[in-house]
């Protein structure tokens, strides 16, 4: 029997998805070249040929509630073959930037995030809340934050207090955690409810402890790069990715141990370049940065792939983060108190936008993706 | 003022290209009464259409066709033809172009009576582009039983040898001249029809479908070569790897048409050539199995649907909506797998066949080479008729993928641009 079935297309949708990066997704004439020419898209309900037409179509909770749209590492095979040029790599990054809009509370700071014309102010949220937050405290006799720092060596401690740093940073980043966990409620919920009405999985409720363990199973293969290397066209960005992310896990080791120390055996930095941790911190700062740089040299030179704000703004901010924080150590050394104080403030201000925008940005990709590989690992979708 | 009403410089009529539409032109234009010259780059007359084993829809032969053609050429004084010949130059403007043909030596002469002599004593061979290299032939050949003009051809690669003079010595009738020297010759015409048509679209190029790599895997041209009574099989299709009876055929449609990467358009006649090409495997293998995939089936107009309905309501031949973008071989069994996502589904299908026919498409001659003539082309090659200019015209494939009747059709219509040009109006 013929099934009659109205498509209600969402045309805001439409445009905005086009304005993030899928301006040629109407090009797609569904010949379902894509789908074939992805190394890891599987034989059952294959992408993204099936999110082309319903981003097309206006169709937003099935693709914005898709898990599939995560699977995708946008290696761009499927850019490559199209013979439309409608470029589903990019559509599918696209509904990305689009879905961690949606799935981020309040979601008018994930417009923000996305909007260049806003960068200027989401820069200056940092700057402002460390000023008014340390001389806030100087009424109260509290110096946490000391404009002229004193003593021989150059310790940033002493300008900018690790105190102060804590009472700042340890909220922001738990309200990022807040933010996740928010969205991952929705998110977990939607990609399930997507997948049984797709026909994708059979499991009719999430069982935690299966979820837990294909978790723990999928990420060995996410550090290991598993599905990002089976890309072909661009399978050495698999790499710079690599040093990006592990740059990123070693600082964020790097923090903790800090902490630890300083809290629980009260030992202050800087520490001696001989200390391994030191290394670790020094190894991690080098591959962050030679992994950015090579990410957008990749970018810039990349003739098939587009690249829009949501792209840059990721790549710079790991690109200063690193750079800023690499110099704040050199100055340090080189004994440039000013200077150092100077580019140690600005590091502190990339850092801070990199927790608070986190759930907003691209770099939600590490929650989602995550969060999405586990569940395709649970349903045994491959 | 007498201007408008002057003589033209020329009444004369060229056309470059001796295929179906070139046929056409010459044919029309001459049987009104125009001088008419026909430049044929091949020994032969019948292009593209020569190659074909039967026209779609109706399945006859197109031997049928070219022979009426052929007749009504032997039949008209008006038409010169001129085989083996190329144009190396054109000058001059509408009502008055000087043109440059360059003749190459055929080494036979008219008094060759296709006794085959000649073809018997040669011993060298050479691949037969008739047949897309798949049959070898001796360097001393008829392309094709019907060819028109119906003479033997020297290859020159036997020129100076031996083999050359085996020749020779074996015609009795004095018609092989070893002789014969390249040369130009001017005319004088008032238009020029450029019915140049079309070269399959190299598949070497599309490299995610391996044709090239596998050797099962085939173009439509080679399945009309394959499935025609006088093809490199005498009309058996078989697997090229192992000579055996396909089980199993797919078709890959849109084989480098209407993609960025390779042909950007439509070309027109793919769909129903394949389908036309099912009924040959059906035809042979009643119980094989036929794999279509396809983008879109387009079969446009009411002929052309009804053919396709009909194939369709074939049990043994299966439409999958999908292109084809991998392929693979068993290396022990030679059989291919086709991959696509069937959209319907939204399932891979991973389709293994004997055979694997790639529709590929069509490709203006003169997108590879230039014509030596001031013509404006379209990006892909084909050619854009200005007929406010008048004098120069593409007809047939040059101008567009077409059908062998719209091609005539449109030659027929380029028939009368040519007269209007020679008559001045």
């Amino acid at each position: 029997m013929t099934e009659t079935y109205m498509v209600e297309p969402d045309l805001e949708f439409i445009k905005e998805v086009g304005l993030l990066g899928a301006e040629d997704l109407k090009k797609c004439y569904q010949c379902a070249t894509c789908s074939v020419a992805c190394p890891i898209s599987p034989d059952h309900k294959p992408f993204p040929r099936k999110e082309m037409i319903a981003a097309s179509w206006g169709m937003k909770d099935q693709v914005v509630k898709n898990a599939d749209i995560w699977l995708c590492h946008n290696c761009g095979d499927c850019t490559t073959r199209c013979p439309r040029e409608a470029k589903p790599g990019d559509v599918l990054a696209a509904l990305r930037t689009y879905a961690i809009q949606e799935y981020a509370v309040p979601k008018k700071l994930g417009k923000m995030v996305n909007d260049p014309k806003k960068l200027p102010m989401l820069l200056a949220v940092p700057v402002v809340l460390f000023l008014v937050v340390g001389i806030f405290l100087k009424i109260f006799g509290i110096h946490w934050l000391n404009f002229s720092p004193s003593g021989e060596e150059i310790v940033h401690a002493k300008f900018f207090s690790t105190w102060l740093v804590d009472l700042i940073f340890i909220p922001t980043f738990f309200f990022a955690i807040g933010v996740f966990v928010l969205g991952l409620k929705r998110f977990v919920g939607d990609i399930h409810e997507e997948a049984l009405k797709s026909g994708k999985t059979d499991k009719k409720k999430i069982d935690p402890k299966g979820f837990i363990e294909a978790l723990v199973r999928v990420i060995p293969e996410i550090l290991k790069h598993k599905k990002f290397s089976q890309c072909g066209e661009n399978a050495d960005r698999a790499t710079s990715h690599m040093m990006v992310l592990y740059g990123f896990i070693g600082l964020f080791i790097v923090t903790n141990i800090f902490f630890i120390t300083l809290y629980v055996f009260g030992i202050h930095g800087p520490y001696s370049q001989l200390n391994p941790v030191k290394w670790l911190a020094n190894i991690a700062g080098v591959a962050l940065v030679i992994g950015a740089a090579l990410m957008i040299k990749d970018r810039l030179t990349a003739t098939e792939q587009t690249s829009t704000y949501k792209d840059w703004f990721l790549v710079v901010l790991a690109l200063l983060l690193g750079v800023t924080g690499m110099l704040t150590e050199m100055t340090r050394l080189g004994g440039a108190a000013g200077l150092s104080y100077t580019i140690y403030f600005i590091h502190l201000v990339f850092v801070w936008a990199l927790f608070a925008y986190v759930p907003y940005s691209k770099l939600a990709h590490l929650v989602y993706r995550t969060v999405a590989m586990a569940y395709a690992e649970y349903t045994e979708r491959s | 003022m007498t201007v408008d009403k002057q003589a033209p410089a020329s009444g004369s009529i060229l056309v470059v290209g001796g295929g179906m539409a070139g046929l056409t032109t010459a044919i029309e234009a001459a049987e009104v009464g125009y001088e008419v010259f026909l430049v044929e780059k091949n020994p032969y007359l019948g292009g593209r259409v020569a190659q074909l084993n039967q026209y779609f829809p109706k399945l006859c032969p197109p031997t049928c066709g070219l022979e009426i053609n052929f007749r009504r050429i032997k039949d008209n004084q008006n038409i010169k033809i001129f085989t083996m010949a190329e144009v190396e130059n054109v000058s001059g403007s509408s009502g008055d172009y000087d043109v440059a043909v360059k003749l190459n030596p055929r080494y036979v002469n008219v008094n060759c009576t296709c006794c085959g002599e000649c073809g018997e004593a040669v011993q060298t061979e050479i691949p037969s582009e008739f047949d897309f290299g798949m049959k070898r032939v001796k360097a001393a050949y008829l392309p094709f039983e019907m060819a028109f003009p119906a003479r033997y051809v020297i290859s020159p690669r036997i020129i100076g040898t031996e083999d050359a003079k085996r020749a020779k010595e074996a015609c009795k009738y004095g018609a092989v001249d070893l002789d014969m020297e390249p040369k130009t010759i001017n005319l004088n015409v008032g238009s020029v029809v450029w019915a140049t048509g079309w070269e399959p679209y190299d598949a070497s190029r599309i490299d995610n479908l391996g044709y090239g790599r596998y050797q099962n895997i085939i173009t439509n041209m080679q399945m009309e070569r394959l499935a025609a009574p006088n093809g490199p099989t005498k009309g058996k299709i078989l697997c090229p790897a192992d000579d055996k009876a396909p089980e199993s055929v797919a078709f890959v449609q849109c084989a480098g048409s209407r993609d960025a990467n390779h042909l950007p358009y439509c070309s027109y006649i793919c769909c129903m050539a394949s389908l036309k090409q099912a009924t040959y495997v059906r035809a042979q293998y009643p119980e094989a199995k036929i794999y279509i995939f396809y983008i879109d089936i387009r079969t446009p107009g009411n002929r052309y649907e009804k053919f396709y309905q009909e194939i369709k309501a074939d049990e043994n031949i299966i439409f999958i909506k999908g292109k084809v973008a991998e392929v693979s071989e068993n290396p022990d069994t030679r059989k291919i797998t086709v991959t696509a996502e069937n959209a319907v589904t939204g399932e891979k299908v991973h389709q293994a066949a004997d055979l694997v026919v790639l529709a590929t498409g069509m490709q203006p001659t003169a997108a590879n080479f230039k014509l030596p003539a001031d013509l404006k082309y379209n990006g892909d090659g084909f050619i854009l008729n200005n007929f406010s200019k008048g004098g120069m015209f593409g007809a047939g494939c040059s101008a567009k993928p077409a059908d062998v009747m719209t091609s005539n059709q449109q030659a027929t219509g380029m028939a009368l641009k040519a007269i209007q040009s020679v008559v001045n109006r």
